[in-house]
């Protein structure tokens, strides 16, 4: 797939989507926002492993981003955009400090922190009860001004996000993480500074990962610790894998798919989890390389039929 | 000859891994625009010198100069900004990236901290692909090449960040005659056209005679000749430390 039609292949979902919520009536524009912020988080933890590392701490950054919305809403009258900014602004702090830290090691020990971190969170917002405790923050509401438009803004602004963290992987910069994934020894032995560059990156997908966090406390007026646990990155991984980590359009068809399998499972009442599970397993065994992947061969067939 | 000349130095450089002396108390010296050779049998400590000196392992003692400035227990990024870089023995290269791409990270880490315009940086990834005959593989990707190409790659890359001294593990392995012969031509251009210097472990014997200016001898983790192509081959060390070995000289 060249790099050309996968910047029209976002658009035009993009644009799928917003036509979702104009014609859709109010149920379809709720799963395209819902659609829309989880193709974010999958585009942020595709965005890490382009330097080689699962970052299961990006669940921790998407609560954070939340949290600090909520208390923003709920403790200051700061105009939306700000609040907007400050959230992925925190997320940015803490991320550089975390990945300062932890970008020292590698692999599962790397993945390993990233889950402990979240979960330490997520125990914190419990105990604090100036962020609500259990039961969370409520109230998030956007600016009267907003409101109406809210699902548009958000799908625009996650595809926004989504096509910047696509043109910073074209960019030399993009080049050096992937090359970083390849043998960071030597990209280190031509002079890249190796360890500034993950932290980089690492705190790019975080800041995007804060920001999708406060867009949906905004979208969902309510937020509790439930919602920012591992299981979260677990979500993000799944929508990857079964859209295709290959290609920056595999996370955002992945979250398309599962999201909207979620929510017709939950409409069963049934435990949508037990189905993000079937995906993962029948994606893993049928289509490796994710719907993307899938779309790619098909194209590559009919041209070597035709 | 001054001192001024030196571009690198190695002073009791040793490296100590649990009970092995790896590097033992090496003294070297390489002059600007020189092509120095090490030598050595298997195991004799030549890539440990090549991380020694790449700052890529920390010495257990001694201290390392280049370029005037004391780059003693430095980052690899640090000493790779000061002139000298190195490829490696084996994978040295971007195994998923297009042969364009990988050159491009390495001109990349060479102009970090310079100001250049992108049709400057083009110029000179071209250059790089060009004088390793690579230009009939810039757009194919780098696991998909054939061995000597790979070789002939990681060079590229490390030429591309313009090294003053450029540090060659084992380049020609896996090269047919004909590259090593196009290779060598390259090396005495690196010296002649861009005044780089070379240092070149190798087991092609022929190759090392043919192309260095002078060359060390390491054994056991120690120095035990140092000279000319002629002086080294004669040297009874030498005959010595490689009898019985299947590299004949
Ligand atoms: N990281 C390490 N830890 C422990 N021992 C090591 C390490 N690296 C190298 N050695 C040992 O140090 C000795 C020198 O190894 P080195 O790789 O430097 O040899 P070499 O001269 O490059 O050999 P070759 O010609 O086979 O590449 C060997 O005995 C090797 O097993
Ligand atoms: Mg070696």
């Amino acid at each position: 797939m060249t790099e050309y039609k996968e910047w029209i292949g976002i658009v035009a979902i993009a644009c799928a989507l917003l036509a979702g919520v104009a014609f859709g009536g109010s149920y379809i524009g709720t799963l395209v926002v819902w659609i829309a912020i989880a193709a974010v988080m999958a585009s942020s933890l595709r965005f890490v492993l382009l330097i080689g590392e699962l970052n299961f701490a990006s669940a921790a950054f998407f609560g954070i981003g939340a949290y600090c919305t909520g208390y923003i809403v709920n403790h200051a009258d700061l105009p939306f955009v700000l609040t907007l900014a400050l959230s992925g602004g925190l997320a940015l702090v803490v991320s550089i400090v975390f990945g300062g830290i932890t970008l020292k090691v590698k692999g599962p020990y790397f993945l390993l922190i990233g889950f402990a971190f979240t979960e330490a969170l997520r125990i914190f917002y419990t105990r604090m009860e100036a962020l609500g405790g259990n039961s969370g923050l409520v109230g998030i509401f956007p600016p009267a001004w907003l409101d109406a438009h809210y699902q548009y803004f958000t799908t625009v602004l996650c595809f926004l996000l989504i096509l910047g963290l696509l043109g910073i992987e074209r960019s030399h910069l993009g080049k050096i993480f992937i090359a970083i994934r390849d043998n960071e020894n030597v990209v280190r032995s031509v002079g890249n500074r190796v360890f500034f560059t993950k932290v980089v990156c690492f705190a790019i997908a975080s800041t995007v990962a804060g920001l999708a966090g406060s867009l949906h406390a905004f979208a969902n007026n309510v937020i509790s610790p439930l919602d920012f646990g591992f299981m979260l990155s677990i979500f993000a991984l799944a929508y990857l894998k079964v859209g295709g980590e290959d290609s920056p359009l595999g996370p955002v068809m992945g979250a398309a798919l599962l999201v909207c399998v979620a929510s017709y499972a939950q409409s069963l009442g049934g435990n949508e989890h037990i189905l993000y599970g079937l995906a993962i397993v029948l994606s893993v065994l049928f289509m490796p390389k994710g719907l993307a992947g899938l779309a790619d061969l098909l194209r590559r067939k009919k041209e070597s039929v035709a | 000859m001054t001192d001024g000349d030196i571009l690198l130095s190695g002073r009791n450089l040793s490296k100590q891994f649990k009970g092995l002396r790896a590097v033992a108390g090496v003294d070297i010296d390489i002059r600007r625009g020189e092509i120095v050779g090490l030598i050595g049998p298997n195991g004799a400590g030549k890539s440990t010198m090549f991380n020694l000196l790449s700052g890529f392992l920390p010495p257990t003692t001694g201290q390392l100069f280049i370029a005037g400035a004391n780059m003693t227990g430095a980052t690899p990024e640090r000493i790779s900004q000061q002139g000298l870089v190195r490829t490696f023995q084996h994978g040295s290269y971007l195994p998923s990236m297009t042969v364009r791409d990988n050159v491009l990270i390495g001109s990349l880490g060479g102009m970090r901290n310079a100001r250049v315009s992108r049709a400057e940086q083009n110029k000179g990834i071209d250059e790089a692909i060009a004088l390793f005959g690579l230009s009939n593989h810039w757009n194919n990707v780098a696991k998909n090449l054939s061995h000597g190409l790979q070789r002939l790659l990681s060079m590229a890359i490390a030429f591309a960040a313009r090294p003053s001294l450029i540090c060659l593990d084992e380049p020609l392995t896996g090269l047919n005659q004909t590259e090593v012969t196009g290779t060598l031509q390259v090396y005495r251009r690196l010296k002649t056209d861009y005044g780089m210097s070379i240092l070149l472990v190798e087991h092609n014997m022929r190759a090392v005679m043919n192309i260095c200016d002078r060359i060390y001898v390491l054994h056991h983790g120690e120095i035990i000749c140092t000279g000319t192509p002629d002086e080294v081959k004669n040297s009874d060390a030498v005959l010595k430390a490689y009898l019985g070995e299947a590299h004949g000289i």
